[in-house]
Order: C-alpha cells, then sequence, then structure tokens
C-alpha cells in the first residue's frame, strides 16, 4: 500500500498549504491517514487548532487520489448542531475549493435558506452540503429524497459533544443508520472537543460492528489562564446573591486593559442586567457594548457577531448562546459572571478568548457570593486534571422514534420490517424490543390500543400498491414538517418595534403579566408595548429609567456531579490554603467564622447544622450534589423525618445544599440522622415523597410535541392552529386515563428519573454519605454556609398530600389570587 | 359521579351552581352549560393527533346522569356545541340526544358553531344569537352590560390560579361571577383554562370532584 505522502491527493493539499505557509499539525496528518484507510472515527482537538481542515482536507485527498469512485451530487455532509456555525465554514471550504483548483460547490441549507434556493438545490444538489440534524430529517421527510444521499462519500458531524446527550443526537443517529442504508460505502466522521467518555462518544455516532473505528486526539493543549476578580476585602462580598455587582469596576478595568471581553452570564435575566450595569459605569461604552442572547432576534445576533470579528465592539455580554460557534479573531478576554456549574462549560467559555493556536486563553472569574470563590479554586484544580464531563447518550426516545417513522412515511414511505432493523442499529434505539416498535406502529397507524377510540385517525396508512406505509393527507404532511426537530420551547412572542424592525422573542408567560404601556428591557432597550397580534408584540422605546427585565425559565444549570466532587475535596483543605491558592486565603476569615461557629466538612464527613430562629427550626444539609438532586434529596429527607412525627418543611436548596424550616422543633440527633440518611429503601422513599405524575407530567411536554401530539405555534406566524390547540398536560391526563400503555407516558416517567432525579447520582450521593461521619452542629445563627440557602434558596413546600388535603388546607391558610 | 351545589344569588334569581360545570336554573328548570365542543377528539384525530373517542364518551355520560339528577325542562347550551367541520363524533351524539327527545334545546351560537340553522334544528336545538328569559340574557361571550340585565354566557373557559403558602400553586377551573356577568366554565373535560380574567369585582366559585371553594 502507498503510504498517504505519496500520493497524488497529499502533495496537492500539502503544496496548497505550503503555498500559505501551513503545515498540517500532527492530528490532522493522522486523521487524513485514517481516513485514507477507510476508517471511521472521532477527532478531538481544542477549537482553534483546525478541526474543520482535518476532516475536509481527508475527504478532498481522497477524492484527488480516486475521482473514478465520486459521482455527481453530495460527496460531502457536514451536520453541525448550530446554524451560524455554516456560513462561515461554507466561506473557508468554498475558498480552499477555489484555491486548489477543483469545481466543487459547498453550499448551507438550513432554517435560515430560502425556499427559491431549498429548490434549486433540490435540482441540482450541491457537492459538499452543510446542515443541522433538523434539516437533514426534513430532507427525509421530502419525496424521492434517497436520490440525494446514493453518492455520499462522507457524513462529518461537527461539534458531536454538544448533540450527543440531547435529543438531537438521537436525531443524528437516526440519520446516520439510514444514511449508510443508502449509502452503504460512506464513512463517519465525529468532530468533538473533549469530554469524559470519548470511547462511548465514539459508539453511539459509529454503532456499526463491520467497520473500523478510531479516534484521532490532538496532542496541541490549550493554555488557561483563570483569574478571579476579588474586592479589597473579604467584607464587601455578600454572603448570598447573584449579581456580583460589587465587582462592575473591576469587570470595566479588565475590559479596558484588552481588546474585547466577552462577559458570560449564566441566564438572559443576569445579562440585561450586567449590560445596564457596565453601561451605568461607564457611558462611554456606548456604541462599544453589546449583548447577545438566546432570546434576541437572529439578524441582530449576526450582526452582533459581524462586529465582533470586525473589531468595532470592545465588550459583549453574553450567555451560553456564544459558548460555541465562529471564532473570534479580536476576543482576547472572557469574563465568567458567576458559577459556570461545569468543568466542560468553563473550558469551552474560556476558550473562546486567544483562539490561535499557541495563544493562552484568559479568563476572569467574577464571584456574585463569597462562597463561588471555593468553586473556582474547584475549578482550577478540575482544569489542571483535565479532568471533564462525562456526557451521557439518550436511549429510548420514542417520542423521536414516533416523529422519525412518520418523517419516512411523509417522505418516500418505508417498509416495516427493514425499517425496524435500520432503526435497531443505532445505540439509541438498540435495546427497543420489537413489542415496542409495534406500539409505536400501532400509534402512528391506529392512534392508540384502545379498539374503536380512534375511527377518525388515518394519520400513516399502509399503500397496498407502494407495499409502504406512508402519510396521504397533505394537510398532515404539512403539520408534521412544520414539527420536525427535537427542540422544544416556551410559548415564545416575537417582539418588534412598530416601526419596524425584530429585537427577539420573549416568552408568553411574561408578557402576559405586563400591561399595555409598562416597560421592560430586551437587548438592552427599555422598551413599553403598544399592542399584540399574532403572536408578536409591537413596542417602542420607553421614556422610564427603571424597567423590570424579564427572567426566561430555564437556564439555570444545577452543579455538575465532577464539579460538586472537587468542591467537595477544596472545601475540606480550605483551612490551610496553600500559598497559591489565592480564593482560599481570601476566604480565609470567613472559613474561620464557619468553623468558629459550626464546622467545615472534612470529605470523609456529612455536616448537617440545626438553627433555631426567629421563623422556626432550621436544618441545613450540605450534599453539595447540585440544585436538581439536593432537591430530591431534601423532600425525601423532609418525608422520612415526616414519618417521625407529624411536620410540615419549607424547603430551599441551593448547589451547595438545602435547608428545611418548620414551626415547631425538629426531632433529629445524630443517632437518628444515621436513619434519615440511609440509603436503604432509597427509591421507595423517593417515589413516597415526590408526586412523580405531576413532574412527570411537566416533562412530558417536550415528548409531546416531538412526537407531534401537541402543535406548537410558531412565533410571529399569522395562522395559529387555533382548534388544535391543547396543553400537553391536558393529553398527559387524556392518556394516563384511557391509554395507560402508551409509551410516551412511560417515557416521561424515565426521563423523570434519570434526568430529574438523576437517579445513579442521588443513589451514588446517598453510598457517599453511609460512608462519612454524620457531624449534626446546633449553631446561634446563620452560618456562612447556611445563610445563601435561606436567603435566596429556591423555595418548595413538602407535599404529599391529597388535593382535597391540600385543599382544605387552603382554606386555613392566608391566599392570594393570581390573574 | 358526586354532585355538589351552591345556590347564589344573581341579579333578581336564584341560581345553583354545580361542581360539574353546570348550572341549574331552578325557576325555570334549566340545565346551562357552555363549551361542550362535540368533534374535538375526531377533529384532532383527522390532523394526526391521537386523541381517544373515551373523553367524548366521558363527557356525554356525565351529562347525562345531570340530565337525570336535575330532570330540567330546558337544555341551553351557551356555545361551542359543536367544536370543528362534521366528523363522526357527530353521529355518536346524534344518537345519544335521542333519548333525551322530550327536552327544550336551546343553542346560542359560539365561534365555533358555524352550520346553517336548519342542521341544528333537525338535531332539536333552536339557535339564537342570544336569548332572554326575564332579566337574564343568555350569550356565548361577554358583552356590553346593559342596566337591568344579567348576563350568562362561556367562550373563556376560566379558571382561577391560587398561591398557596410556600410558592405552591393550584389551577381550578371556576365559574366567575361579578354584579351584572355570570361565565361559565367549559364543560368538556378535554380542554384548557384561562386564568386571565376580564371582569371587574369578580367572585371566583372554584370547584374540584368534591367541593364548590370561593374566592
Amino acid at each position: 500500500m502507498t503510504k498517504l505522502e505519496q500520493t497524488e491527493g497529499y502533495r496537492i493539499i500539502h503544496n496548497w498549504m505550503a503555498d500559505k505557509g501551513f503545515s498540517p499539525f500532527d492530528f490532522q496528518l493522522k486523521a487524513w491517514k485514517k481516513y485514507a484507510q477507510n476508517y471511521h472515527g472521532l477527532v478531538v482537538a481544542p477549537t482553534g487548532f483546525g478541526k474543520t481542515y482535518s476532516m475536509f482536507l481527508a475527504v478532498l485527498i481522497d477524492y484527488f487520489n480516486h475521482p473514478e469512485q465520486y459521482k455527481k451530487g453530495i460527496k460531502l455532509l457536514w451536520i453541525s448542531p448550530l446554524r451560524s456555525l455554516a456560513k462561515d465554514l461554507q466561506i473557508a471550504m468554498q475558498t480552499a475549493i477555489d484555491e486548489i483548483g477543483l469545481d466543487w460547490q459547498a453550499a448551507v441549507r438550513n432554517g435560515d435558506t430560502s425556499t427559491a434556493v431549498r429548490r434549486k438545490q433540490e435540482r441540482n444538489m450541491p457537492d459538499i452540503l452543510l446542515t443541522t440534524p433538523e434539516t437533514m430529517h426534513l430532507l427525509f421527510s421530502q419525496k424521492k429524497n434517497s436520490r440525494w444521499f446514493k453518492n455520499v462519500r462522507c457524513v462529518v458531524v461537527d461539534e458531536w459533544h454538544e448533540l450527543l446527550s440531547t435529543k438531537r443526537g438521537v436525531l443524528t443517529e437516526l440519520a446516520m443508520v439510514r444514511l449508510r442504508s443508502l449509502s452503504p460505502k460512506i464513512r463517519i466522521w465525529g468532530v468533538s472537543a473533549t469530554i469524559g467518555n470519548l470511547e462511548e462518544a465514539k459508539n453511539v455516532l459509529i454503532p456499526f460492528k463491520d467497520v473500523k473505528t478510531t479516534i484521532v486526539t490532538s496532542k496541541e493543549k490549550k493554555k488557561l489562564k483563570i483569574i478571579s476578580l476579588l474586592p479589597d476585602e473579604v467584607e464587601l462580598l455578600p454572603w448570598a446573591g447573584h449579581l456580583g455587582k460589587q465587582l462592575a469596576k473591576s469587570v470595566l478595568q479588565v475590559i479596558y486593559e484588552n481588546n474585547t471581553t466577552l462577559v458570560f452570564t449564566n441566564t438572559r435575566n443576569q445579562a440585561e442586567l450586567w449590560y445596564q450595569l457596565l453601561l451605568d459605569e461607564d457611558v462611554d461604552l456606548a456604541g462599544q457594548i453589546a449583548i447577545h442572547h438566546g432570546s434576541i432576534d437572529a439578524k441582530l445576533r449576526n450582526w452582533i457577531e459581524d462586529a465582533i470579528n470586525q473589531n468595532l465592539l470592545k465588550v459583549v455580554v453574553c450567555t451560553s448562546s456564544l459558548d460555541l460557534g465562529v471564532d473570534f479573531k479580536p476576543v482576547d478576554c472572557v469574563v465568567q459572571v458567576g458559577s459556570a456549574k461545569g468543568i466542560a462549560r468553563f473550558i469551552q467559555r474560556a476558550g473562546r478568548s486567544g483562539h490561535s493556536p499557541y495563544e493562552v486563553s484568559k479568563v476572569y472569574f467574577v464571584p456574585t457570593h463569597t462562597l463561588e470563590l471555593i468553586e473556582v479554586s474547584a475549578l482550577k484544580e478540575a482544569v489542571k486534571q483535565r479532568d471533564v464531563e462525562a456526557r451521557e447518550p439518550m436511549v429510548l426516545t420514542y417520542d423521536v422514534l414516533v416523529q422519525f417513522l412518520v418523517t419516512l412515511a411523509v417522505g418516500e414511505g418505508f417498509n416495516r420490517e427493514e425499517t425496524f432493523a435500520i432503526i435497531q442499529q443505532t445505540h439509541a434505539f438498540s435495546y427497543m424490543t420489537k413489542d415496542d416498535f409495534e406500539w409505536a406502529m400501532q400509534f402512528i397507524t391506529k392512534g392508540g390500543t384502545t379498539l374503536n377510540a380512534y375511527e377518525e385517525f388515518h394519520k400513516v396508512v399502509y399503500d397496498d400498491e407502494k407495499e409502504l406505509y406512508v402519510v396521504k393527507s397533505r394537510r398532515i404532511s404539512m403539520l408534521h414538517r412544520m414539527n420536525i426537530g427535537a427542540i422544544v420551547s416556551d410559548a415564545m412572542l416575537r417582539v418588534r418595534y412598530l416601526k419596524g424592525g425584530h429585537l427577539g422573542m420573549i416568552e408568553e408567560y411574561f408578557i402576559s403579566k405586563l400591561k399595555v404601556g409598562m416597560p421592560f428591557v430586551l437587548a438592552g432597550r427599555i422598551l413599553e408595548i403598544v399592542h399584540i397580534k399574532d403572536m408578536t408584540v409591537f413596542v417602542r422605546r420607553s421614556k422610564a429609567k427603571k424597567a423590570i427585565t424579564p427572567s426566561w425559565k430555564g437556564g439555570r444549570l444545577p452543579l455538575t456531579s465532577y464539579l460538586s466532587h472537587y468542591l467537595r475535596l477544596k472545601l475540606n483543605d480550605a483551612l490551610q490554603p496553600s500559598t497559591r491558592e489565592r480564593e482560599l486565603k481570601f476566604l480565609n476569615p470567613l472559613l474561620t467564622t464557619q468553623q468558629a461557629h459550626s464546622h467545615i466538612p472534612k470529605s470523609d464527613e456529612f455536616l448537617v447544622e440545626k438553627i433555631q430562629a426567629k421563623e422556626g427550626c432550621h436544618l441545613f444539609f450540605y450534599p453539595f450534589e447540585g440544585r436538581l438532586v439536593n432537591e430530591i434529596m431534601a423532600s425525601l429527607i423532609a418525608y422520612r423525618i415526616s414519618k417521625l412525627q407529624p411536620i410540615t418543611f419549607s424547603i430551599a436548596m441551593n448547589d451547595y445544599g438545602f435547608g428545611l424550616l418548620s414551626d415547631q422543633d425538629i426531632p433529629v440527633t445524630e443517632e437518628n440522622l444515621k436513619e434519615i440518611l440511609s440509603k436503604e429503601k432509597l427509591m421507595d422513599d423517593m417515589i413516597a415523597s415526590i408526586n412523580a405524575s405531576e413532574v412527570a407530567s411537566r416533562k412530558f411536554r417536550d415528548i409531546a410535541v416531538i412526537a407531534g401530539l401537541v402543535v406548537q405555534s410558531q412565533p410571529g406566524a399569522r395562522k395559529t392552529n387555533k382548534s388544535l390547540q391543547s396543553s400537553s398536560s391536558l393529553i398527559f391526563k387524556v392518556l394516563e386515563d384511557y391509554e395507560p400503555n402508551n409509551l410516551l407516558l412511560r417515557q416521561a416517567y424515565t426521563e423523570v428519573f434519570n434526568e430529574q432525579l438523576e437517579e445513579a447520582r442521588l443513589q451514588e450521593a446517598f453510598d457517599r454519605i453511609s460512608k462519612s461521619a454524620v457531624i449534626l452542629k446546633e449553631a446561634k445563627g446563620y452560618t456562612p454556609l447556611s445563610f445563601p440557602i435561606k436567603v435566596d434558596g429556591l423555595r418548595n413546600t413538602m407535599s404529599n398530600e391529597k388535593l382535597s388535603d391540600r385543599i382544605a388546607r387552603l382554606q386555613k391558610q392566608q391566599y392570594k389570587i393570581l390573574t | 359521579m358526586n354532585i355538589v351545589t351552591k345556590d347564589i344569588r344573581f341579579g333578581d334569581e336564584v341560581l345553583t351552581l354545580t361542581n360539574q360545570r353546570v348550572l341549574f336554573w331552578k325557576k325555570q328548570e334549566a340545565l346551562v352549560l357552555s363549551d361542550i365542543h362535540i368533534g374535538k377528539t375526531a377533529h384532532f384525530q383527522q390532523h394526526g393527533i391521537a386523541i381517544p373517542d373515551t373523553v367524548l364518551l366521558k363527557d356525554l355520560e356525565r351529562l347525562q346522569v345531570l340530565i337525570q339528577y336535575f330532570s330540567p325542562k330546558k337544555l341551553i347550551v351557551v356555545g361551542d356545541l359543536f367544536h370543528a367541520d362534521y366528523n363522526q363524533n357527530f353521529d355518536v351524539f346524534v344518537q345519544w340526544l335521542q333519548q333525551f327527545d322530550g327536552l327544550e334545546k336551546i343553542l346560542i351560537r359560539g365561534n365555533h358553531d358555524r352550520f346553517s340553522t336548519a342542521f341544528y334544528e333537525s338535531l332539536g336545538f333552536h339557535t339564537q344569537k342570544q336569548q332572554q328569559y326575564n332579566t337574564l340574557m343568555f350569550v356565548h361571550d361577554a358583552v356590553q352590560t346593559q342596566e337591568d340585565t344579567f348576563y350568562i354566557s362561556g367562550h373563556i373557559h376560566p379558571g382561577v390560579r391560587i398561591q398557596m403558602k410556600g410558592r405552591q400553586y393550584l389551577k381550578l377551573p371556576c365559574f366567575q361571577v361579578n354584579s351584572q356577568q355570570l361565565i361559565l366554565p367549559a364543560f368538556s373535560l378535554f380542554t384548557g383554562l384561562n386564568t386571565r380574567s376580564e371582569l371587574e369585582n369578580v367572585r371566583n366559585y372554584a370547584f374540584t370532584d368534591d367541593a364548590i371553594l370561593e374566592f
């Protein structure tokens, strides 16, 4: 076999690179070689090192060496999770193609592509198509679509780590098996950042036993510098809070020391507030500052992204909306406000600065309350160890299965047995039984299993002539195409100026609380509502000085288990910080207070604090397991205590711990705490302590939308499908009453256990606690650890009472009607 | 089925509210309800959304029990008897309706009721845009009120969101009543709730399977 370096294709690419003064990185060369040897695989490299070229050029080399194997139409499919990535990639690829002197055409196709361009593509597909998982499935829903994919030689899934643990990942898996069934010689490659389970990530993307696979990892490591911004004295930082405004001046200084700074916040609400904060601090920033988040209009966001690249902006306040995406050359500094909640996310954000390969990524951390400084210290340790979270792939997502089957039926129609075999190849559905599949078939052809209850249901029908399952109704096809995808958003309204110009999106829930003329903030502007029509809020500029900032739901991520592990370790030696632990040294006075009034838990201890206060008796627990798990633990512990004696609790939690509050004394001792924190009968008690059906009903929302049971009205759409409107909770109830065997219901409960309750993590936490010494401390007043939970922990009440009991209690209480 | 009732004074009349989404006007022996949306499940099915007809059968069964319980002379539906175009659900309803041949049936046309008068007549329903008995005016959607007239309507599917201690919420269907207007809850169980109230000085009579509560 000839060595790759001796081939014509390599020579052409090598010369082209040399002309530009580049030489390939080791991992690129390795990827090219593996590709030439017919491997499938995963390329892992930090951003800025030319991951794109590792795969794109591999295909070009192969083409130059074997032009006879390439036929007309799409040769390379490039699937990425973000639309915004595609545009720049396409330009880079087309430029390379033109310079090399090839007659290929690279083109983008996604939700932003105009109908005219799409029609043109359908007549004559480009050689390289850059697209998204959703658009792939939309293509599958077109008539005679398989002809477009017969000659695809390679499919690349970009940013695979972002898709992996989502239902969009399952859409991608399904696309892979269908592509391979249409083009058996296709090579599948993924491009990923470092995650904890690369081997699994590879096997999920390429689940085939009969192919050679590999992981190509770059040796190049990105250098990362983490600096926390500290006030002059520890007292200046609040014990609780989430804005961090005391440090706005320091942030401003950082902004002026650097060329372009990205200020990352965790929520859109925080972003809007920081935008105002920085402008208030320095009016000269006007014109050089921008705000970027998921609810801001796409056009506006594109403009901001271009402005960053053209070096027109000094600072951009943003959320995870800029986590991924195009590389911004001018950005040389990143500021993170508040905890990033996870190691991978933090590294990714840091990587947005200092983009060229050997530059250092600089990231400043702004603590919003004192204890967050321990988190920075934990983050530093984790980054040093390069210990990054794993991303768990989703399995048995019946909603996506149902959607995919209908997609195929809308497209070319499908054969029952063949399709079962193809779908079962995916990792997501490898454990799907024949019965499960038959249920899905029944669901899309008959509606359900209750006889005669679905007489008007003819969604997918068997076509005797074609011997395929097809969708015949044009209206159903249309509704289905509108619904393809796995991104479910809350009901959003589009916001635009009366005179024209879109600003962004806002939740219906928030708008419903506003009256005409009331000022609110969006995209850094103070606006007032003029009127609402066709899912659009018409606004004008408001002269008001103060306005409400919307809080979008979601976005409040819990601490990952990896980070919480490092957090407990850091707390362990918090009292004796080494000289290089700047954050811990700074925190020393506070930690000494904690130790004096209570205790600092070592990594093999579990601390419980009991504090008698005016409002009642508090009990605080510190599992450091992230908000969601802490919440579940809280209701579980509350349930177990309430078995000792009748008692009602109010529950509060944050990422570090949770608190129980009661108006009577809570009867705990170190002895019975052992029992209360026992890992025995964990799942039984947990199920008894939460209202599982209520939580599942909330989870069911996404499932109902993906499976096509709820028709989403598109923001800004003129025509809403009003006669088909119903809420997912209503459908959940109907199905629970009349179709209890519906697999979509079972999926809702499974998702509750896996994601909401994080069953595995909960189990692990209790395992750890059972091995720890339980320490009960009675404190006179709030301690540095308990104060943030008391002040701004999210509140809840432990209740497993029946509705009628709750009503009875309600009648004795003070209540408030909300309109 | 547990029927709980509560008498209220509305204008010059005494009306009986129930926890089963209907109102009984004893003086006229009239059973009043709104928004039953016959045909909704089949309409969803026709559009590829699998909602079982059992939902409809349950609604009809509930109505049957209520008619037997109150044995009214009149049945007044203040709108949205049907959900959309003609479908198989209609046949089920027509068949079911035969047992109440002797009942006087009045339909106040709602936004969903788009069929010809002749069609409703063939089912035994007299249709009206609005209908007045004494001082009570039956309409589908709330209208501009006139002095000394009291309006009974439906259309909005009223519900109430109640905040309890500790950030807990409850959402319940209700009758919304003020001095001149009374809005009925939707009769069909396959309907959502609208918790935004347009009425001023409103009292909400919310209900559960075994109680009526006043907020």
